[in-house]
């Protein structure tokens, strides 16, 4: 018989004999990385408060956490993005959460003197008409144009507020995360990019847009009040009802303790 | 009689030791299978809907455009032009690295310069990705005055500098293992030492080189986490297609940023699964390629084939050298034809001067090509080093080593991720060092050659191209739902056993075949079965060169994301994992969320990228040593 | 008994093997690789306590026939025989044969000296490990015997633990004598020996084959005539895969029935 199923026979029988441990019970957190470091926080508090709970929580991405909600895999799933007609139709069960908002700041290299721009100009420099910072009154230099992958919601949410559904210079960075497009809007002069609220503080200089004659900057108060205008919501999903213990961890969340730390790691709460 | 009851055990022990080998050789063909089996199942739409010509030929690749356009060849000329950048200037560089290790070193050096190597192999690759993003691309951008560094010029580097151990060490045991009578009898009709590295050690050691560069290759074809950090993932084709500072994107960049969000069964989820195949049918093409190499160049030096297609072949092989210098004159002259008249002039040059000079020259000349060769690997070596280690440093505290994280790994420690890593690693290495040796063996003592032969061969040579995301789907959706391991080690350990077989197969192999029929001989002449030969006189010397195909495996199962992502890793829970079938956090995992979707968590994250490299060179340090201790008994 | 010899030459076709004490016999032999016919329906007896030594130009299938004896062919592919080959009383070539018994019965001695990267002692013993045989005592007392029996025990009897491969070429190949011998074979094959050894090791070596024949049967391979003069009592002569002629040594050299075999001998050819 070949060694490797022989192998994974003992590793079975072993975690068969092993597992188990503490007893406690497990709730298994999934999903966008958007969303990590505040399930992980919450996790935290949610387990010092609950000691007969193990909460594990697991980044991969909204869908990777869709499917694994929708497997079984695992119990709450973190979303940032909108949960679509396909995946009801494979996952009929899925109820879905908004359990905290996000800004969409743009920001560009703090040694770029432009501090405004409009939403047109935003368009504008996205689609390629604009390719030199000084056609929307900045220095001069080239524009280097940083966005999110096709599949980003953050990037989906962009196009539909700010592009308006038109499309994209082909020559755009695209990064897989808020922490790329900072990373690179930073040390990249000529360069423009948009993050979630958390990713708009060092090392890059947020833009403020204007309209109307005023410049909105984007800070939780400003999407709080609904002045600023680029926000979408965060979510979390179940499939089928949540249970006792998804319930607990929803509802903690969307207490006042939860959403302390929403706004903690820069996210807007949801009121 | 005694002796005919011993006989007839020992044919029972033969066939069922033939058998067992058999099956471990059969495994990894009977994994592409499957994989592949997933891939096309996952990404049988798009091929009946758009049209297979539209998907491999279509020029845009827009999947969130109306309509969604699939059309994969910038995809495909991104994953061949980072690829090919990558092989100049690592093939060479490698290669001659190796010479100069294997030959040139001073005495007693070579085992510490080797581990230096190697070490290259240990950096994880997200820590590749985080040097390659915020030092070289940024080095780019300041040095050739362009708007920004993240271009197809970064992905090559970078690609290069992480296939470089693979090539460098398997060309080095290679070259270790030329008969020193080969090299003798060259030197007493007095050849120079560079002539005899040149026209008797290299040669000879070919299979070896072609071994370690088609391994190095298939390790830069299936990198997604760096690559996908310093190419600027723009899906365009560079014009003039030789604009190095273009931004490109490949087939495993395309991979590694949109797998993880895409809707399940949408038809982009397709698309990205007919990219996988796309790229599977890219790496057979070039193993293909790498094998016809090899046997017309053998043929070739013996001068079989009369035919005008042999003859042809042979040309095409043994002039490889030319046949190449020719291809970058013609690429250049595409873009400028004064660069391509220059190019001309000089390689013109080079061939008078190296043909012309006195051989005591050329061999000065050649012996300091080699010595720079290694002096710029070093070099790249000490700059990553000192990278991680600057900015991890600050990082490092009693608490750090021991405690578990806290404020989303802002604060607190990385113990759990130390203990899951060292888990999977060694659960992966115990997997496929078996399955990998057993494989070996059987393919380089007991195979007959034919059909079956060749399916396993292409069977380890594919999964050598699978590119790392493609493990951890196929993980995920094999191992983790349909056989219900759910994300867990076990399901990570065996993973990462995948990924690393084929270089433990492929070293093996090599170890293996060159220990000298000689002894083979002498042993069954004694009265010795097949498996006594093999396990008392084979496999003892072969030892060194298995070991250094565990060390390659082994970082590369500590310092990959991908494979973990999907199937084993978690970014936080309670307590250390009890069982098999626990998840487990890890530390390349941890790295890249801290680094990527945790603000302000970037002091952690190098100091998490640093524990990691000393962890991996740990376990180097300790399997050096092993090795060490076994090569010393070579002496033939 | 002995007189007359017992010349079994393809004229004679069988009989004549009256004399019972022929350890090996070869019974119309034939060898292809692939298409090419190495060997021709050989026929000969290899008498016990004897040297028996077979001679040839180059190519003319002695290595084959010698490698033939103890199925060492066998690792080649495309080797087609036919015919037999006759070992205490079975024929090696016969269905149900344990080819592994049987090298551990007909040692073979190869012309390039090859011992194991390991220590002589291991060298030695090596034939009774595969064997299963491990006791301390047992393999002390081999190490000693057959290291006497090759003449090598003086010189190397304070350094068993050594490398086998610090030994002179000489050394070495005396060696692989005593590793041949620590399994207690019958018939010892040689397959040219000396060649790549000095004449003083080569002296050694002969004046050792004269000693094992007291106990052992021996079959050597030489293309040095006088070497084959000197050790063997009986010779057989091959030319082109056939045995032209096979006799005792002092006929076939002074006195051959073939007229080519008295051209190879007085070297108008090969």
């Amino acid at each position: 018989m070949p060694v490797s199923s022989a192998f994974l026979l003992a590793a079975l029988l072993l975690s068969g004999c092993i597992g188990g441990g503490s007893g406690n019970r497990v709730l298994r957190v999934s999903g966008s990385t958007t969303l990590l470091p505040v399930a992980e926080k919450a996790a935290q508090e949610f387990m010092a408060g609950n000691p007969g709970v193990d909460v594990s929580v697991n980044g991969g991405g909204s869908s990777a956490g869709i499917k694994a909600v929708g497997e079984g895999m695992a119990d709450v799933g973190m979303s940032s993005r909108d949960v679509k007609p396909d995946d009801f139709a494979q996952y009929p069960g899925l109820k879905v959460f908004a359990v905290a908002r996000d800004g969409i700041a743009v920001i560009v290299n703090p040694s770029n003197s432009v501090s405004s721009l409009t939403l047109e100009q935003v368009r504008g420099i996205y689609n390629g008409s604009y390719a030199d910072w000084g056609e929307v009154g900045g220095s001069g230099g080239q524009i280097v144009l940083v966005g999110r992958d096709s599949t980003s919601g953050t990037r989906e949410f962009f196009t539909g507020a700010v592009m308006r559904g038109g499309g994209y210079a082909p020559a755009m960075l695209e990064k897989n995360s808020n922490g790329g497009v900072q990373q690179t809007v930073s040390q990249t002069p000529g360069a423009i990019g948009y993050v979630g609220l958390g990713f708009a503080g060092s090392g890059v200089k947020a833009v403020g847009i204007s309209a109307n004659r005023t410049v909105v900057y984007p800070t939780v108060a400003a999407v709080l009040s609904r002045e600023y205008p680029v926000s979408r919501d965060l979510y979390l999903v179940t499939n089928g009802e949540p249970d006792g213990l998804e319930s607990a961890f929803i509802g903690f969340l969307l207490g006042p303790q939860g959403q302390e730390l929403v706004g903690e790691e820069g996210f807007v709460p949801l009121r | 009689m005694e002796g005919a009851r011993r006989g007839k055990r020992n044919r029972l022990l033969e066939f069922l030791v033939e058998r067992a080998l058999f099956a471990s050789a059969l495994f990894s063909a009977v994994a592409v299978a499957f994989i592949i089996l997933f891939l096309f199942r996952e990404s049988l739409p798009i091929f009946l809907g758009p049209g297979l010509l539209d998907f491999v030929l279509g020029a845009a690749w827009n999947p969130v455009g109306s309509p969604p356009l699939f059309g994969a060849l910038p995809l495909v000329a991104g994953t061949a032009l980072v690829t090919l950048g990558a092989m100049v200037f690592a093939i060479p560089l490698g290669v001659a690295t190796a010479v100069f290790v294997s030959e040139l070193s001073p005495k007693g050096w070579k085992p510490l310069l080797k581990l230096c190597v190697e070490i290259l192999a240990g950096v994880p690759s997200v820590v590749y990705g985080l040097f390659g993003l915020v030092v070289l691309t940024d080095w780019i951008r300041v040095s050739f005055a362009v708007p920004t560094g993240e271009s197809w010029l970064a992905g090559s580097v970078l690609l290069g500098v992480m296939s470089l151990p693979t090539i460098i060490s398997v060309s080095e045991d290679a070259i270790s293992s030329v008969l020193r009578e080969h090299k003798e009898a060259s030197l007493s009709l007095g050849a120079t030492k560079w002539q005899t590295i040149w026209r008797v050690v290299l040669p000879s050691a070919r299979s070896g080189i072609t071994a370690a560069v088609v391994l190095g290759m298939g390790r830069a074809i299936g990198e997604t986490m760096a690559v996908m950090m310093v190419t600027g993932n723009a899906a365009v084709i560079p014009s003039p297609i030789t604009n190095v500072f273009s931004p490109v994107r490949t087939i495993t960049g395309t991979l590694g940023i949109e797998m993880g969000e895409v809707a399940f069964g949408s038809m982009h989820y397709s698309a990205l699964f007919g990219l996988a195949v796309l790229l599977f049918v890219i790496v057979l093409v070039v193993n293909s390629a790498a094998l016809f190499l090899l046997r017309h160049r053998q043929a070739g030096a013996f001068g079989a084939g009369r035919g005008m297609v042999s003859r042809a072949k042979s040309f095409l092989s043994g002039n490889m050298v030319l046949l190449a210098g020719l291809a970058v004159v013609a690429l250049a002259g595409m873009s400028s034809r004064a660069l391509a008249a220059s190019l001309l002039v000089a390689f013109a040059l080079l061939y008078l001067l190296l043909t012309r000079l006195r051989r005591q020259w050329t061999e000065k000349i050649a012996f300091g090509a080699m010595g720079a060769s290694f002096l710029l690997v070093a070099c790249a070596l000490a700059v990553i080093i000192y990278y991680v280690f600057s900015n991890g440093l600050p990082a490092i505290t009693p608490e750090f080593l021991s405690g578990f994280p806290g404020n989303s790994g802002r604060a607190g420690g990385i113990l759990p991720a130390i203990i899951g890593t060292v888990y999977l690693v060694a659960g992966a290495i115990a997997i496929a060092l078996p399955l990998g040796v057993g494989a070996a063996v059987y393919l380089a003592e007991y195979s007959r050659g034919g059909r079956i032969v060749s399916v396993v061969r292409a069977g380890i040579d594919n999964l050598n191209g699978v590119p790392s995301i493609v493990f951890g789907l196929f993980g995920f959706a094999f191992l983790v739902i349909f056989l219900k391991l759910g994300v867990s080690l076990l399901a990570g350990q065996l993973t990462l056993a995948l990924m690393v077989l084929p270089t433990i197969i492929r070293t093996s192999e090599e170890a293996i075949k060159s220990v000298p029929n000689s002894f083979r001989e002498g042993s069954l002449a004694l009265g010795a079965t097949k498996w006594q030969t093999v396990w008392r006189v084979v496999l003892p010397p072969s030892v060194p060169g298995i070991l250094t195909g565990v060390i390659l495996g082994m970082g590369r199962a500590a310092g990959e994301t991908a494979p973990i992502m999907f199937t084993a890793a978690v970014f936080s829970q309670r307590a250390l994992p009890s069982s098999e079938l626990e998840p487990v956090m890890a530390l390349p995992y941890h790295i890249y969320l801290l680094a990527t979707s945790v603000p302000g968590a970037a002091g952690n994250a190098y100091g998490a990228a640093l524990v990691l490299l000393v962890l991996v060179l740990g376990m180097y340090g300790f399997t050096a040593l092993i090795r060490a201790g076994f090569s010393g008994r070579r002496n033939w | 008994m002995e007189e007359g010899g017992a010349v079994i030459g393809p004229e004679n076709g069988a009989g004549a093997d009256a004399e019972g004490d022929a350890v090996m016999r070869c019974r119309g032999f034939s060898l292809w690789y692939g298409k090419v016919q190495a060997l021709k329906g050989v026929h000969f007896g290899v008498r016990k306590n004897k040297v028996t030594a077979l001679i040839g130009p180059s190519g003319c299938g002695k290595s084959t026939l010698i490698r033939a004896l103890n199925r060492m062919n066998d690792v080649i592919d495309c080797v087609r025989t036919e015919g037999e080959i006759e070992f205490l009383g079975r024929n090696v070539y016969g269905p149900g044969v344990d080819v592994t018994e049987l090298r551990t019965k007909v040692g073979m001695i190869f012309q390039r000296p090859n011992p194991f990267p390991m220590s002589i002692y291991e060298n030695v013993v090596y034939g009774l490990r595969v064997h299963g045989v491990n006791d301390r005592r047992v393999l002390d007392e081999a190490v000693e015997r057959s290291l006497k029996q090759a003449a090598l025990w003086d010189e190397v009897d304070c350094r068993l633990h050594e490398p086998a491969l610090s030994l002179s070429g000489g050394q070495q190949q005396r060696l692989c004598v005593a590793r041949a011998l620590a399994g207690g074979p019958e018939v010892l094959l040689m397959d040219e020996p000396t060649s790549a050894l000095d004449p003083i090791a080569t002296a050694k070596i002969e004046d050792l084959v004269y000693h094992l024949k007291r106990d052992y049967t021996v079959v050597i391979v030489t293309h040095n005539m006088q070497q084959a003069a000197r050790v063997s009592d009986f010779t057989g002569f091959l030319y082109l895969g056939e045995l032209v002629e096979f006799g005792e040594t002092e006929q076939v050299f002074k006195r051959p029935k073939e007229a080519l075999t008295e051209r190879y001998i007085t070297g108008s050819f090969g």
